[in-house]
């Protein structure tokens, strides 16, 4: 078995098994093709990897088996907060079959810690552990089951110390100081215009607090990785990650090693979500291969997952919003406070991103904005699917719904007043583009106001309530105030297979059919001879991760910019090759023209024999967007996607359950490069969104996850998604994205929690601050309202 | 512990493999007979991921103790496929976009492959009723049913 080859991180397997897959993927897209227009941007192509991953053959970390491969294991925190006074591995040590056992003391202090943004995480932990679950020591051994055992016998010696255990007790004077620098992560706000005087003569003030618990990404493939050395004796690391070319730098930091010896490569992946952009089992395994010599695989098990992967932050909000009688908000005042657990994560994304999103997509002239994100001893907080703006919207979108009702005004009406539209100053200064906001208000409100005379004249379940409501966004496109290029290198083989390498990875949604689509439709070949390579350290650059909604606008910018320059690279060349002018080449629906005459693909990269090498297409986006985080000015991104959602529900009464059977979004994402893959974004979103307001909540109980594990955490299934989900894409183009396109991942989630509350209010009259609106909560509140105690 | 010996009928190969009386179903295809296509997960029951077909019934092979299974013909989502000819289902679902990340697919698959075997013109209800064990957390199910649905429409004809 040779290594590399089991190293492709390509979802379609290696060199060999590809031919045959090739022409079977060519056969399937060939029925999506249009007659005319454009060929593959626009449409509904399936995802490249898709025929490996209906026949069980996609290589996820798990399925992936190396020779004479070790298994490895951490030994972890049993408490929230400790010193560790003696860990003794010598019995674990000696178990027959055991090849390493490394704690802290085995790593130099100054590679021990690391992290996204800040390092401050130990790989193991050394002299304190700062949360139930931290890894304290990694072992490898020859089966699992002698790995488990090993960790059985390690001894551990804790000095228990009380933990501190919300944001409120972290920032008390006397409180434990959790890091060096102290318990803050994050400090940020921005003011513009003059709150204090704006809500003063507001003719309507809104004050409330909103809050939620955690949440785990509940991707179905738990983080996992192998490590070997390859013949090359290159230190190769195979992970399902967000941001293998992170890993890269970060490994040739803790071991020391340059980086043409380290190799980080993608497999494929099961769902991310944020929850695999940080580190895991990555430095272990590999500083395990390098004491032994040998491949350690390691993954983490579900309750691994649920107690000891990053969270959802909980946000405690607090909100004013001041409006006159004709619906013009006037001021919008936040202050937030911030668990972010034991060690900073991405913690300070978030936040910068909240303060930064404060008003969108309004234009508010005196907006506040505060957040403040503390360390606490739960599990570490880290990214998730809006980076915090979820809950941004679920405190704003609910305010303006409030205000709605309190104006008598439609919810609509009271958005579009407000709305933000191209050309309109940020908070940040930002002039806006390509705004397409109102469109979606537009398409909202004719299914709105049909849906409340339907359920006004529609006829009564007993001991059910209906209700409608709705809620939008604005979310800003990539990195929150640094840049962030992405790049796309295209080659060519003999035999006509064009490989486009893209440095952000696939995480699930299909950005590589998306790529594939852009490279194909400005190179004009088919996309079933378009191999993309994404995700490898080696092969491909440093991108950015697969975050933040950016993959198809910046890697999807490269990739147009590299398509052109193959188009031209390859004219060029069989221009000279055939003595013509290369003004008298086209390369079209996979054929060149060469003076009229088309030739097939294939036959002019025959043509072109081993000069094919000489191509070598490039592409880099690299997008001004930059932000001064002290006085928050500047363009935090270089787009933005809009989107408003209405959401039906239904109430039992006498259970307090909520069912939501049908659900509208109606987003302006662009341009939509794939729109089957683009609506299950929405569809994902939206359910993923349900399980937010309605079910999910991590269960905490001091310091200790209480539901650690899929059988204890309410995920929705098929039957608590809604009957109907409808995905509309208002017609809007961003001229500053590849082919018009913008982003859509993240924007699917944001309102939804907010069109809910919204809906269970027009149900019930009752509103709901605090996430999730469980059943329990809203039977006690409809007995409150009918003045009888439950 | 004693091993036991069983043979297993997977996707019509006959496999001969000695488990210990802890050893789980899930494992013995995985670790022992090398079909990785069934993924493990929660290893609780809840998932749905690692469903597979037993004597005509699906199965989550996550807490099934494999040597209950002597002598079981089990279908995994790699015997979907005969002589290179993809089940309707594989088919519907790529066609319908039913699959993003992939994880769950294995499982849906084989849950409604058992499904439709035993109900062959069922109603959308029926059919999400049918996937009520199985969790996606990408696709928000809708795309999942709607492929579902499709070969059911068309066995129907």
């Amino acid at each position: 078995m040779s290594s590399i080859d089991d190293g492709e991180k390509f979802a379609l397997g290696t060199e060999g098994e590809q031919r045959p897959w090739q022409d079977a993927y060519r056969a399937l897209v060939q029925s999506f093709e249009a007659g005319s227009g454009r060929r593959y941007v626009g449409h509904s192509v399936p995802r490249n990897d898709v025929l490996y991953k209906v026949r069980g053959k996609a290589k996820y970390a798990a399925n992936i088996a190396l020779p004479d491969m070790l298994h490895g294991r951490f030994v972890r925190s049993t408490y929230p907060y400790a010193r560790i006074k003696r860990v003794d591995v010598s019995k674990a040590s000696a178990l027959p079959g055991v090849r390493c056992v490394l704690t802290a003391a085995d790593i130099p202090d100054d590679r021990l810690k690391v992290g996204s943004l800040v390092k401050d995480t130990p790989i193991l932990a050394k002299d304190l552990v700062r949360h139930v679950g931290e890894p304290v020591v990694a072992i490898a051994a020859d089966t699992l089951e002698i790995a488990h055992a090993a960790a059985a016998l390690v001894e551990i010696d804790y000095e228990p110390i009380t933990p501190v255990l919300t944001p409120e007790e972290a920032l008390k004077e006397d409180a434990p100081r959790l890091h060096p620098n102290g318990n803050l992560i994050a400090n940020l706000s921005n003011a513009v215009g003059d709150v204090d005087a704006a809500l003063a003569r507001a003719d309507v003030v809104l004050e409330d607090t909103y809050t939620n618990e955690p949440i785990e990404h509940s991707y179905l493939e738990p983080q996992g990785g192998i490590s070997f050395i390859d013949p090359d004796g290159v230190l190769t690391l195979l992970v399902c990650t967000q941001y293998p070319h992170f890993h890269h730098k970060q490994l040739a930091d803790v071991t020391g090693l340059p980086l043409e010896k380290i190799r980080v490569i993608q497999t494929v992946i099961g769902g991310a979500f944020g929850g695999k952009i940080d580190v895991t089992i990555e430095c272990a395994s590999c500083l395990m291969t390098l004491k032994t010599r040998r491949p350690v695989k390691m993954l983490l098990e579900n309750e691994e997952v649920f107690s000891a992967t990053t969270k959802r932050h909980t946000m405690k909000i607090r909100h004013r919003l001041g409006a006159m009688k004709d619906g013009r908000i006037v001021a919008l005042d936040m202050d937030i406070l911030a668990d972010g657990g034991a060690y900073s994560s991405y913690s300070l994304i978030v936040a910068g991103r909240c303060v930064v999103h404060a008003a969108l997509p309004y234009d508010i002239a005196n907006v506040r904005a505060r957040i403040r994100t503390t360390f606490t001893n739960n599990m570490t907080a880290g990214a998730m699917r809006s980076f915090g703006i979820v809950k941004l919207a679920f405190a704003t979108e609910s305010q303006i719904n409030k205000l709605a009702d309190e104006l008598g005004m439609s919810p609509i009406e009271v958005r579009r007043i407000n709305a933000v539209e191209t050309g309109t100053k940020t908070v940040t200064g930002q002039i806006l583009h390509a705004v397409g906001f109102k469109k979606t208000l537009d398409a909202i409100e004719p299914i709105y106001e049909e849906r409340k005379k339907a359920l006004a004249a529609g006829p009564k379940k007993p001991g059910v309530l209906r209700g409608l409501g709705l809620a939008s966004l604005g979310y800003g496109i990539g990195y929150s105030g640094v840049r962030n290029p992405s790049t796309a290198r295209i080659e060519l083989t003999e035999d006509g297979i064009v490989i486009a390498n893209c440095g952000t990875p696939d995480i699930g949604p299909g950005s590589d059919t998306a790529l594939a689509q852009i490279v194909g439709e400005e190179a004009g070949v088919n996309i079933g001879r378009i191999r993309v390579v994404s995700g490898d350290s080696t092969k491909t650059d440093d991108s950015g991760p697969t975050s933040a909604s950016r993959t198809t606008y910046f890697s999807g910018n490269a990739a147009m910019l590299a398509g052109r320059d193959f188009r031209r690279q390859f004219s060029d060349l069989l221009a000279k090759k055939l003595d013509v002018t290369p003004e008298n080449i086209r390369i079209d629906n996979d054929q060149v023209i060469v003076n009229n005459k088309p030739m097939r693909f294939e036959d002019a990269c025959a043509t072109l024999g081993s000069d094919v090498k000489q191509i070598m297409a490039y592409g880099v986006f690299n997008p001004d967007s930059e932000l001064d985080f002290v006085t928050f000015k500047g363009n935090p991104y270089p787009t933005y996607t809009y989107a408003t959602q209405l959401a039906e529900i239904e109430v039992d009464i006498d259970t307090g359950k909520i069912e939501v059977p049908r659900f509208w979004a109606a987003h302006d994402a662009g341009r939509i490069v794939n729109p089957m893959g683009a609506e299950g974004q929405i569809e994902g979103g939206v359910v993923m969104g349900l399980g937010m307001a309605l079910w999910e909540k991590i269960c905490r109980s001091d310091g200790y996850i209480q539901n650690p594990g899929m059988r204890d955490y309410l995920l929705p299934g098929a039957k608590d998604a809604p009957t109907e989900i409808t995905t509309i894409f208002i017609d809007n183009e961003d001229e500053t994205g590849p082919f018009g396109a913008k982003g859509v991942a993240e924007a699917s989630l944001i309102p939804v929690p907010a069109a809910v509350a919204a809906a269970l209010h027009d149900a019930a009259g009752i509103r709901l601050n605090a996430m999730p609106m469980e059943a329990e909560t809203v039977v006690k509140k409809l007995a409150a309202r009918k003045g009888n105690k439950p | 512990m004693a091993n036991i010996d069983i043979t297993l009928n997977v996707n019509g190969k006959d496999h001969r493999v000695a488990v210990r009386s802890t050893e789980m179903l899930l494992e013995v295809l995985r670790d022992r007979l090398g079909y990785v296509g069934t993924n493990k997960v929660c290893a609780q029951g809840i998932c749905g991921a690692c469903t597979v077909i037993v004597d005509g019934k699906s199965t989550t092979s996550c807490l099934a103790l494999a040597a209950q299974f002597d002598g079981a013909r089990i279908i995994t989502v790699e015997g979907l496929e005969h002589d290179g000819k993809l089940d309707p289902l594989q088919e519907a679902f790529m066609k319908h976009g039913a699959v993003q990340c992939g994880y769950c697919t294995p499982g849906f698959l084989m849950s409604a492959r058992a499904f439709l075997n035993d109900n062959p013109h069922p109603t959308r209800t029926e059919i999400i009723d049918a996937l009520r064990g199985n969790i996606c957390r990408c696709t928000g199910y809708k795309k999942i049913i709607d492929a579902v649905e499709d070969v059911a429409a068309r066995s129907a004809r």
